[in-house]
């Protein structure tokens, strides 16, 4: 128990909190979730129909992917 | 296993931020274009607006212009702008101020040790000093209102009696 507990602390060192002033690397365009404006927009069109499946996301039409 | 405890939330307290009323930490920090040079953070007898910038930073790339320009208009009278970088890189920030120059004091903070000292909680964060070096107004941010806000505390501070 205090071996599991003791390690759930050391575990829990490894997460920290990025200061404001050190999110330089985190700022950078090539680490944002969306590639682009354009290509998440592209995907968000194109998921519903290759899943057979929409929602989840805001996309226009009823999930055929025809509009 | 209460020492391990009791470690866990030592190293996970924070630091006093600096706010209105705090004396401007007395720092010496190394210019940004030349790292051969010392500034003093804190000079007291002037009004001493210390920000804390980034070029990765979007509200930093309005407020430098209009910090130049407080600097330009309200130097004679004794206000001083310090810049304090946060880039990741000096070419960084060089490659931001090509673009747009100032003629403010600009120094690096490589090791986080002046962003620590105030414990700087958002991006940009400016702290004004008043001319004994104690800080009455800290702004968190940059918006449109912030530049006449600014100015507003400065003509105050100036006016007041070395």
């Amino acid at each position: 128990m205090k071996g599991t507990l003791a390690l759930i602390l050391l575990v829990l060192g490894g997460c920290v909190q990025v200061a404001p002033y050190d999110r330089g690397y985190l700022a950078r365009p090539d680490m944002a979730l969306d590639a682009g404006m354009g290509t998440a927009r592209a995907m968000e069109k194109v998921h519903p129909s290759k899943e057979a499946a929409s929602g989840g996301a805001s996309v226009g039409g009823g999930g055929c992917g025809c509009n | 296993m209460r020492a391990l405890v009791a470690a866990a939330l030592f190293l996970g307290a924070p630091a006093w931020a600096i706010e209105s009323g705090a004396p401007l930490p007395a720092l010496v920090v190394t210019a940004l274009s030349d790292p051969g040079r010392q500034v003093a953070l804190a000079t007291k007898g002037d009004v001493v607006y210390v920000d804390f910038w980034a070029s990765w930073c979007a509200p930093c790339g309005q407020s430098m212009p209009l910090l130049d320009s407080l600097q330009k208009r309200y130097g004679t009278r004794g206000f001083r702008v310090v810049g304090v970088n946060k880039d990741v890189s000096v070419a960084d920030a060089q490659r931001f101020l090509r673009n747009t120059p100032v003629g403010f004091t600009l120094v690096q903070d490589s090791g986080d040790r002046v962003a620590r000292a105030f414990d700087v909680k958002a991006m940009p964060s400016g702290y004004l000093a008043d001319r004994h070096g104690v800080v009455r107004f800290v702004h968190r941010g940059f918006t449109a209102d912030s530049e006449a806000a600014l100015e507003r505390e400065i003509g105050t501070l100036l006016d007041e009696a070395p």
